[in-house]
């Protein structure tokens, strides 16, 4: 069985997986991405729709742009990325409008904004244009669900200290205040920031300034 | 050359797949996101005329309770919902907001002045500003309020019947929903009249 283990921690998609995870976490190693998941955390069920809508997208993008990367004439490289992300991204946001309108609005203008999500357009160049389809493939989830997984982190901490609530579901005392502001963007700020940190710390991650 | 022509081509080949799956996509899409719309619509004039509904059943108790009038204004056919019960009237508004359309239902009370209900569609508004054009206690204080001789949206010290407080921080957005709102009534509700009138 450890044998296995230490097998497993030397195999290039483990590597690669748990770089999206944790240590390359998108989010909070690079701070790619914030900017959506400042606005759609203040809900737990939110957040899962995001993570799922981007993790389909990188995925996707990073698999197409990866198969074509032979193809792909060097000069017009990002406009391709850019066609490829759109077309995936529109193919999200008619499938929730279709089945799942409710969470399509609560979503609402963020969802089309996944094309200038910086993780799927980072991927596509830093991993997907360079390594064949099943590393990238990898690559995506374990880049999405690194972003999704913070997402979700900081919705739990925001509903519940907001609403009282988690997907719904009362967690807090009846006599619990609302705290408006964690619904509101500072809010998520201010929970982002923590996590951030609490990582950063967590796994030795610090920034050291040049020579 | 020979390179100048593999990029075109690239190119071309790229937009042709892709623009097929997104229509291919729609066509599989767009007849639900449609009929989502309608039951959206028909949701909110349901809840303006207080006429109870599940899920399942809007459709059916759309057609059952809410009859149609049809209003032809500059050359095209608006629908106008009626309640028979009531005589109150619903429909749709539409105009520009800060960023996008704001596409909303106005029903008004038999007596085509007072508002009973305002429900918003759609709308692009700043998010926890003009956004919170959604919210229904701030629509609750449109209910009641009256086109005599227009609705006015005032920052501060709304008393008169006609008037009605912004959102907090969100002037644009009020006001464009102001224009919206008087737009739409003076268009539609003297049309609706002079079908019943000629009726």
């Amino acid at each position: 069985m450890r044998k296995f283990w230490l097998k497993i921690q030397y195999t290039k998609w483990f590597n690669i997986t748990k770089d999206g995870l944790f240590k390359e976490n998108p989010i909070v190693v690079a701070v790619l991405g914030i900017c959506s998941a400042l606005a759609v955390t203040n809900r737990v069920e939110n957040a899962i729709a995001m993570g799922l809508a981007v993790t389909f997208v990188v995925t996707a993008s990073s698999l197409v742009v990866s198969m074509v990367r032979k193809v792909i004439p060097a000069r017009v490289r990002m406009i391709t990325y850019m066609v490829i992300i759109s077309a995936f991204v529109i193919m999200v946001q008619m499938f929730l409008e279709a089945y799942f309108p409710v969470i399509a609005a609560a979503l609402g203008a963020y969802l089309g904004l996944i094309v200038t999500n910086c993780i799927v357009m980072g991927r596509a160049e830093a991993f997907a244009v360079k390594n064949p389809m099943k590393y990238t493939f990898f690559d995506g989830i374990a880049n999405s669900l690194g972003y999704t997984w913070i997402l979700i982190a900081v919705a739990i901490v925001r509903e519940a200290l907001a609403f009282g609530t988690i997907l719904n579901f009362r967690v807090m005392p009846e006599t619990w205040v609302n705290w408006t502001v964690m619904a509101l963007a500072p809010g998520g700020f201010f929970v982002l920031g923590l996590i951030i940190w609490g990582v950063r710390e967590w796994a030795q991650n610090f920034e050291v300034a040049a020579e | 050359m020979n390179r100048v022509f593999k990029i075109v081509g690239f190119v071309v080949a790229m937009g042709v797949i892709t623009s097929s799956l997104l229509i291919g996509m729609d066509v599989l899409t767009s007849e639900r996101i449609s009929r989502n719309e309608e039951a959206l619509l028909q949701s909110k004039i349901l809840d303006a005329f207080e006429i109870p509904y599940n899920t399942s059943n809007i459709y059916d108790t759309f057609v059952a309770n809410v009859e149609q009038v049809d209003v032809t204004i500059e050359g095209t056919v608006v629908p106008i919902y009626r309640n028979p019960d009531t005589g109150s009237i619903s429909f749709e508004i539409e105009g520009g907001g800060v960023w996008g359309p704001i596409i909303g239902v106005l029903t008004l009370n038999e007596d085509l002045v007072t508002i009973e209900n305002v429900g918003i569609l759609a709308q692009q508004e700043t998010p926890g500003l003009g956004g919170r054009i959604v919210e229904l206690p701030y629509l609750a204080k449109y209910e009641g309020v009256v086109f005599d001789p227009f609705v006015e949206v005032l920052k501060e010290g709304a008393n008169a019947p006609n008037q009605v407080d912004a959102i907090t921080g969100a002037t644009s957005t009020s006001s464009a929903f102001q224009t919206i709102l008087n737009d739409s009534y003076d268009q539609v509700v003297p049309a609706y009249q002079a079908t019943l009138g000629g009726e």
